[in-house]
């Protein structure tokens, strides 16, 4: 029973939407969690009741309209319930980055004012209670799973069940006044603040109203035709703005399920019990298992090897002509089917993609050949390009026009310019309200008609309309000889190598460009084990011979590729080095999200930079690690400067 | 734990006792008696009497040699003691097979993970639950009827231990092919469904690292904590010991060095000597 119905425009907030929905799909079922072995389902009636206990609970605690409320956890059925529990409440729910250390919780607990903390876990608590002292505005605690917390001070410390307990026990008294608040909320009230993880710089709050989210919610579950049948597993940060409109504002408004893993380790056998219709990831993640299988296929059995090999070839052939509707010879979709019986069909069942009719990728670009291999085993991956304060939709791919070089044209009601500089803007319904507390960095990306800078360099496609994006904006810059340097291009290319995990191009304002790389320790691993190469431990493979062999030959790979991109042969590689430890969010060089901070990374490896430009053939680096609990120690190691070949420019060198 | 140390055994024995921290530490679960075991012409253990609190974690500990896992073994039953006596909730046991043992309430783990290595993690947990299942071989052969609504109400038991100890994720992998510290969490993992009153580890910590070592010392103080289960354990990781256990045994040689909390063996001068060497 399919129900294309959506909850009517009048309901401009989730509350009153839970409501609608719990009236009009009650028995449907609204979210799912594996727990004991067993997967339980919420309906949305029963949603709703648990939403509505909590936030009797919450008020009965003493929680305000426009109070601040922090939850910190992973993908957990109660921890979305709170959110709108919080909004029922009229307060505003601030999610936080479960693995973030208690100094960064501090700061964004602080900032945002939080006079309520729920959490997922001991864990969570224990950072929390760490920096307690330096958060006089938090007042009370809740946590979701009780295990190990017996011992702990219970006075400003409550259980998710004792918190709906309390609010069942007021209901009388308390209902009346909670209606009110819900019936009193608007388009303009804050729905949501999310803190961007921020390549440069604190992380910024960034306030969408209800407006921005249920323009969200409503344009894609249009675009896409999302409907109560479809299915997610919601294994992305809470904090992160997709996981938002994904797990509350589509499903809210689609109706569809959001069904919480097990745990971090059980991802990909949850996705198969699962089997979502619709999925997202990033590029790392669609990266990452490709990855893995090429790996596992490196260890199949001969004729297997020769099996997936022509077939893959046939799907390479016209795969995506056949999800694209394009016409394809009889023979040819004969032999598809086929494959789909032998490989293809094994192949998504085991990545937990049997039922996806709808995947997305976005935040960074996305390898051609990654993209393509997906597309061809009638994977229907887009590519869609969005930002926290757009409440994600800027562009988008649509069904039967996609491409793996753009990122699609304009999303339904978002109008897109580009400036002098080559930066990307635009302007929607989805547009935030404000960086909170930050009037200033607010005035700097979002102007007086509405426009937002999105930071990105990028150009519109003549005759499609296609939006193509280059790098960051800031991160644009000029070589000494004037020609452009754009380091994110050339760094995706290299990291479209499985062996490469993360690659960090140098060169603005110098006479020529060079690398740092990490290697991806599974692939090169898997490749050691293969060829005999003795290592123990990721700095020793890192720095193997045999491996900076295979780096140069990657790199220079990438070289030859640029020379027919007359704006970017300049980038081309001179001289690398493959770095002694994984680039980490724990040690400042990545963000939450795992993108490069490129001014953290080249003040961090100064030396190292210096040597790459000084002509020596060997540096000696020492670099400070943080572990997991917060402790610091250090890891020194020499590592070898090499040469590559630059390819042969076209033009008469001046 | 310092009010404690100002305790005599007598008052500890009287029951009713709780530690600083609010948990309750009753009587005597276990008394050992003066136990003397003799393999031969070697005396593994003279005279040893101690005994353990119901809810506390108790370690023995001592340098290698000094009679740790022979202790473990007299109190598991499987060693019978040519002197003294075993009590066993305020009778003194007879020797019995160890299914009997067992089916006392007390579990182990072993210092050589002794685990179905051909079988699920799954699989090994449900073993745990074996004494418990009432339905005859026929029934569960049958797999209906009764002995499928049993089995569905110990398969959940089970579960809720692998979530409990955050081993969901190896549930359906063979154990032999799993990491030595997730193999002795999988043993732990079945020695607790079989919901024991005295759970009895023998060395949890060997071979770990520094990491696997403080996660297994959470589980074991969350198991303590969450179902008040008495703990015996062997180690001979001072560092964890002082960290985790309310009293501490201390032998060395098969005799008995000292007896008490961490802090009073620490301070203790014979446990210093064993420990550290005397010059002579």
């Amino acid at each position: 029973m399919a129900q294309v119905t959506t909850p009517p425009e009048a309901l401009d907030t989730f509350p009153k939407i839970l409501d609608w929905n719990a009236q009009n799909r009650g028995d449907v079922a609204s979210s799912r969690e594996k727990e004991f072995g067993i997967w339980a389902s919420y309906t949305w009636a029963e949603q709703r009741e648990e939403i509505r206990a909590l936030a009797l609970g919450l008020k009965a605690l003493g929680l305000n309209p426009g109070d601040k409320v922090s939850i910190i956890g992973s993908n957990r059925p109660r921890l979305y319930w709170s959110m709108v529990a919080i909004q029922s409440c009229g307060a505003v729910p601030v999610p936080v980055y479960q693995d973030s250390v208690a100094e960064e919780m501090q700061y964004v607990l602080e900032h945002a004012g939080a006079r309520f903390v729920i959490c997922e876990n001991q864990e969570q608590v224990d950072k929390v209670q760490s920096v307690l002292d330096r958060l006089p505005a938090v007042e009370q605690l809740v946590y979701c799973d009780p295990r190990g917390l017996r011992k702990y001070d219970h006075s400003a410390l409550h259980s998710f069940g004792d918190v709906q307990n309390l609010g069942r026990e007021k209901r009388s008294t308390l209902e009346p006044e909670l209606e009110k608040i819900i019936a009193a909320g608007g388009p303009d009230d804050i729905c949501v603040m999310l803190y961007t993880s921020g390549t440069t710089g604190k992380p910024k709050g960034v306030v969408l109203s209800n407006q921005n989210i249920t323009f969200a919610g409503r344009s894609s579950v249009e675009f896409d035709k999302l409907t109560s049948e479809d299915s997610v597993l919601a294994y992305l940060p809470m904090a992160w703005v997709g996981d938002f409109i994904f797990s509350i504002g589509q499903s809210y408004i689609g109706g569809y399920a959001v069904s919480c893993p097990e745990g971090e380790d059980t991802l990909a056998s949850d996705l198969r019990e699962i089997g979502p219709t619709y999925y997202f990831a990033p590029p790392r993640v669609f990266e990452n298992l490709l990855t893995s299988i090429m790996i596992r296929m490196e260890d199949a059995s001969p004729y297997k090897k020769k099996m997936f090999k022509y077939f893959m070839d046939h799907a390479e052939k016209v795969g995506s002509d056949i999800l694209d509707g394009k016409p394809v010879g009889a023979m040819d979709k004969l032999k598809y089917k086929l494959g789909e019986i032998l490989i293809y069909g094994p192949l998504k069942d085991q990545l937990g993609m049997s039922q996806v009719r709808l995947a997305y990728t976005a935040g960074e670009a996305i390898g051609p050949e990654i993209f393509a291999f997906y597309r061809s085993l009638s994977i229907n991956l887009k590519q869609l390009y969005g930002q926290t304060e757009a409440s994600v939709f800027v562009t988008s791919q649509t069904d039967g026009d996609i491409r793996a070089d753009t990122v699609g044209p304009a999303w339904p009601g978002v109008e897109l310019r580009v400036d002098d500089n080559g930066e990307v803007w635009y302007r929607s319904p989805g547009v935030f309200v404000e960086y909170y507390k930050m009037p200033e960095k607010t005035a700097e990306t979002k102007d007086a008609d509405g426009w937002v800078a999105t930071g990105d360099a990028g150009f519109i496609e003549e005759g499609t309309n296609h939006l193509r994006i280059i790098d960051r904006a800031k991160d644009v810059g000029k070589m000494a000889d004037g020609s452009l340097f754009a380091p994110k291009y050339v760094e995706n290319k290299l990291k479209f190598f499985p062996n490469i995990l993360e690659a960090v191009l140098i060169g603005d304002g110098r006479d020529y460009c060079t690398a740092f790389l990490n290697i991806d320790l599974g692939a090169v691993g898997n490749w050691a084990e293969r060829n005999q190469v003795a290592y123990s431990s990721y700095q020793e493979l890192a720095s193997h011979p045999k491996v900076y062999e295979m780096m140069q030959g990657h790199v220079e790979e990438v070289n030859q590729s640029m020379v027919d991109d007359p704006m970017l042969e300049g980038c081309q590689i001179n001289r690398f080095l493959v770095l002694h430890k994984q680039l980490d969010a724990d040690d400042g060089e990545l963000t939450r999200t795992q993108k490069v901070r490129r001014a953290m990374v080249n003040e961090r490896y100064k030396p190292l930079i210096d040597a790459l430009y000084d002509g020596s053939t060997s540096v000696f680096a020492e670099t400070e690690v943080t572990y997991e609990d917060g402790r610091k120690g250090a890891i020194s190691a020499t590592l070898e400067i090499r040469d590559a070949t630059v390819a042969q420019k076209r033009k008469a060198a001046a | 734990m310092n009010e404690m140390s100002s305790m005599t055994p007598e008052q500890l024995n009287a029951g009713g006792y709780s530690t600083p921290d609010g948990r309750p530490i009753g009587s005597p679960v276990m008394e050992m008696k003066n136990i003397t075991l003799k393999f031969g012409g070697v005396t593994a253990l003279s005279n040893i009497s101690f005994n353990i609190l119901e809810g506390e974690i108790r370690a023995i500990i001592g340098p290698n040699g000094a009679g740790k896992s022979s202790m473990l073994n007299v109190i598991n039953g499987f060693y019978h003691p040519q002197e003294g006596e075993v009590w066993f909730q305020g009778s003194p046991r007879p020797s019995m097979p160890p299914y009997e043992i067992a089916e006392q309430g007390i579990a182990r783990t072993f210092q050589n993970i002794a685990l179905f290595k051909g079988m699920s993690t799954l699989q090994n947990v449900m073993t745990g639950r074996q004494l418990k299942m009432k339905k005859n071989m026929f029934w569960q052969m049958l797999r209906y009827g009764p002995a499928i609504q049993e089995e569905v109400e110990h398969r959940r038991k089970a579960e809720e231990v692998i979530d409990f100890l955050e081993i969901q994720h190896i549930r359906h992998a063979p154990v032999g092919s799993l990491p030595y510290g997730l193999q002795k969490r999988v043993e732990l993992a079945r020695a607790l469904a079989m919901e024991p009153d005295l759970l009895l580890l023998d060395e949890p910590m060997a071979g770990m690292n520094v990491e696997e070592k403080e996660d297994m010392s959470r589980f074991i103080l969350d198991v303590n904590e969450q179902y008040g289960t008495t703990i015996a354990l062997i180690e001979h990781d001072m560092a964890v010991v002082m960290d985790i256990a309310d009293r501490v045994v201390v032998l060395d040689y098969g005799r008995m060095l000292a007896d008490g909390t961490p802090g009073e063996v620490q301070a203790d001068q014979a446990v210093i000597d064993a420990y550290l060497g005397v010059s002579s």
